[in-house]
């Protein structure tokens, strides 16, 4: 289903700070994170990022979805990216390497033989992923759960998105929760009709295709919702000219401090990558 | 044209036609409005009163595109040349449904919307809010989300973000259309003080008996886009065709002559009636912290009833009803179904007994043709082809769309596709049936006529509906439940349940004229009945 997003004031550590220096942090650890496949540099970024989660105060059962939600993608990126087909996308794996595992397989009725060897490289890279998608998830994951949603719109305007789109941001949250109404009431409806969803079989476009008793009827809702928006929108002058936004943020000296440390690390880890070249993968030989 | 700055509103031959149609959805309007002046106008469902009201605050024709003809003036300054930002500050606009023009999702950013969009000064609108928030007697709303409101919260809500942008003229699209009887009555009250506190009010409804007990200064009657009655409100009584709109009853009655119209009652339950569903001990709550939303339910549906489900908004009524098709399961006690528990039952299971025909027919519709969508039901039950093929047939004829079996639902009018989501629910031959308001978005007429062809339908064992109608219950039951916070406050027959006034009052339930009409004549009739047939009795 939907992502609800439950937001709730916590009193935080990490709620203290300006939506917008959180969001120039998370944007600065990200694109740090992205230029490194080096398992020491990579624990300092998820130490960060983990660090983030317990300052925020969140609970494991409030965010017990998001996280496995986040494990499953991360799992099966590794498990194609790098056990099966080795490599990884980088190339930083050598090929050959020390083996830990080999059997060899022959797939009956065509004869093909699959030889398949996985290295300590392929673990270890295997490893540098998997802290990659973590940092960046648990990153992120944080944000609906402590950022005021009422903030969305005036901290995109803050970053320096123009009006509309920052507006869009807050048109969001508002329709998110009724979305996901609708969609319960529509598969409640079906379901009084005799449809299954569970039941639902066959391959890929049969599936879509039974799928449309759902589909169908909540997404011609949003359209003809979206026909009233516009008018209440236009009727209340929306877009006109420059807007007054009427939530304000003020940035604080610890905003500030956090700014400067962001900024400190993404410009460390582009110098680090680009003028000292360290920050491959890396393993212990 | 007349430049008469102290006119709100001025409108001299306006003529519409939007680029897509063929003729004018409006002919001819000519209208003059006072200060403070409440204007009712009334018609039935495309009689192009929506029309007007977007050529009055320039949607029509900036966002509908279309030729306009005529004069339209606000203060003595033609529509067309004003800015968008000049007259949304003259003219404010409450659409009909709150829910779809609520964009923040909290109370006091949604009020504050249109000043931010006027790029008005940060203070000046924290002030201005929480004005109107005062004035409309909604400040605990101030932090609250606004998904959580209730409808007529949500309305208030709203109408403070129209408000705050100080308009003289406000235009009301059926604002009581979405709401259950006391909040309507509380809305309607609430636009009188704002016309009685100097502002224009335009409100289109077709609940004209609600509106006319805050005595609109004057009503317009339109129909086919041309306006047949403009005046004060008791000569419209006098003048227009009953039963287009819904008319008090004592001007009914008085208006026709006895044995004009046919009555239609519900039938007599059986004596010795069988039972079809049972509700024993019933407790429910949506999560293990929330509140017990039902409460210790106990009843039964036995054959030949038909039975209104009343109560107020939030009550439990449509959770009652989910509960018996085993959508929700009891969080204690149990449902029985032709005396199997719910719980041992798939909801496809007991789809095959008990149809439910949900509220609004855009959330269930989406086959490409009329046919193809009635099929759905029976074929999800497995009735094999040449059954599915009558009944869709006898379905398709009871609702009157034989015509239509081609046609896409979705490109049907809202009263046909109403009536394409009940035929949906019918051709499963259940012998059950369920329904969730089934007469919201409907005019009068459309729902006379379709009510008495359900009532004298043959193959239900039992009709239940959810109504927030009284004259529906009053009419078309034989069996009145009546409902709030989670408890059946009282189960009987109308003729019992709604002559105890305490009971209503404590309940929420507003007496209708009819009902008054109804309680006096009661020692000569015997039982509750229609206007149209209370006539013979006078």
């Amino acid at each position: 289903m939907l992502v609800s997003f439950s937001y709730r004031p916590r009193h935080s550590f990490i709620e203290r700070f300006d939506p917008r220096a959180r969001w120039i942090m998370s944007l600065a650890l990200l694109f740090s994170i992205v230029l490194f496949w080096d398992i020491r540099i990579l624990s300092f970024f998820f130490v960060l990022s983990i660090l983030q989660v317990f300052l925020a105060r969140l609970t494991w059962q409030e965010t017990r979805r998001a996280w496995l939600f986040i494990l499953v993608l991360s799992t099966m990126m590794i498990l194609v990216n790098t056990i099966i087909t080795g490599g990884g996308t980088i190339g930083g794996v050598i090929s050959g390497g020390k083996p830990l595992l080999q059997f060899q397989l022959k797939i009956p009725v065509t004869g093909w033989i699959i030889h398949y060897v996985l290295t300590r490289e392929r673990v270890w890279f295997a490893l540098a992923q998997f802290l990659r998608i973590i940092s960046i998830g648990s990153l992120f994951l944080v944000i609906p759960f402590t950022m005021d949603p009422r903030k969305y719109g005036v901290t995109f305007r803050g970053i320096g998105l123009p009006d509309k789109l920052a507006f869009t941001m807050d048109l969001a949250f508002r329709f998110i929760p009724t979305l996901a109404r609708d969609f319960q009431i529509t598969l409640d409806a079906q379901r009084a009709r005799g449809y299954e969803v569970e039941k639902i079989e066959g391959n890929l476009f049969t599936r879509i295709r039974r799928m449309a008793p759902l589909f169908v009827p909540v997404t011609m809702n949003a359209i003809l919702a979206g026909e009233d928006i516009t008018n209440a929108m236009d009727l209340r002058c929306f877009g006109l000219k420059k807007r007054t936004w009427v939530e304000s943020l003020k940035y604080q000296e610890i905003d500030y401090l956090m700014i400067g440390i962001s900024i400190l690390i993404l410009v460390g880890s582009l110098l680090l990558r680009f003028v000292f070249h360290t920050g491959d993968f890396w393993f212990p030989m | 044209m007349r430049m008469d700055q102290e006119l709100p509103l001025y409108i001299q031959n306006l003529t519409f036609r939007y680029h897509r149609r063929n003729t004018p959805s409006i002919t001819n309007i000519n209208l003059e409005v006072k200060p403070g002046e409440l204007l009712l106008i009334a018609g039935t469902s495309g009689c192009g009163k929506t029309t007007l009201l977007r050529c009055i605050n320039g949607l029509a024709p900036r966002v509908y595109s279309g030729d306009l003809t005529g004069e339209i003036a606000i203060f003595g300054k033609s529509v067309q040349q004003l800015s968008m930002s000049e007259l949304s500050q003259q003219v404010g606009t409450l659409l009909q449904d709150p829910e779809r023009q609520i964009v923040s999702s909290h109370v006091f950013n949604e009020v504050a919307f249109g000043l931010e969009n006027l790029a008005v000064p940060r203070q000046r609108i924290i002030y201005r809010v929480e004005e109107t928030l005062e004035y409309l007697k909604i400040s605990h709303l101030r932090d609250r989300e606004t998904f959580s409101l209730s409808g007529g919260e949500k309305q208030k809500v709203a109408l403070a973000g129209i408000l705050v942008m100080q308009p003289k003229i406000l235009l009301l699209d059926e604002p009581l259309a979405s709401l259950d009887p006391v909040s309507a009555a509380d809305a309607l009250q609430m636009f009188r003080k704002l016309a009685d506190d100097g502002i224009t009010i335009i409100m289109v409804e077709h609940r004209v008996e609600d509106v006319l007990a805050i005595h609109p200064d004057r009503v317009m009657y339109m129909e086919d886009g041309q306006v047949i009655y403009s005046g004060d409100p008791q000569g419209m009584l006098d003048t227009i065709e009953i039963n287009r709109v819904k008319l008090p009853a004592e001007v009914v009655v008085k208006r026709l002559t006895p044995g004009s119209f046919p009555s239609i009652c519900p039938p007599a339950p059986p004596t010795d009636p069988r039972e079809l569903v049972r509700f024993d001990h019933v407790n429910f709550r949506y999560k293990p912290e929330s509140d017990l939303v039902l409460k210790d339910v106990n009843f039964s549906v036995r054959q030949g009833d038909i039975i209104a489900i009343l109560g107020p908004n939030g009550a439990g009524k449509t959770t009652l009803v989910k509960h018996a098709i085993g959508l929700l399961k009891p969080t204690r006690g149990t449902v029985f179904l032709e005396g199997k528990p719910t719980q041992q039952l798939s909801v496809a299971q007991a789809a095959a007994t008990l149809g439910y025909v949900f509220q609004s027919p855009s959330q269930m519709l989406f086959a490409p043709t009329v046919q193809e969508e009635l099929e759905f039901g029976p074929k999800n039950l497995k009735h094999p082809p040449e059954q599915i093929q009558q009944n869709v047939d006898w379905a398709l004829k009871s609702v009157n769309l034989l015509h239509e079996r081609k046609s896409p639902p979705l490109a049907l009018s809202f009263g046909q596709q109403k009536r394409v989501s009940i035929a949906a629910i019918l051709a499963m031959r259940s012998r059950i049936l369920m329904m969730d308001e089934p007469t919201t978005g409907q005019d009068y007429w459309n729902y006379l006529s379709f009510m008495d062809a359900i009532i004298q339908m043959p193959g239900f064992d039992a009709i239940l509906f959810i109504t927030h109608d009284l004259d529906l219950a009053l009419i078309y039951s034989n069996r009145i439940l009546l409902f709030k916070d989670g408890q059946i406050m009282a189960d009987g027959r109308p003729e019992e349940v709604l002559s105890d006034t305490e009971l209503l009052r404590s309940t929420h339930v507003l007496p209708t004229s009819l009902l008054r009409l109804n309680l006096e004549l009661l020692p000569r009739t015997g039982r509750f009945m229609r206007a149209e047939a209370l006539v013979n009795y006078l």
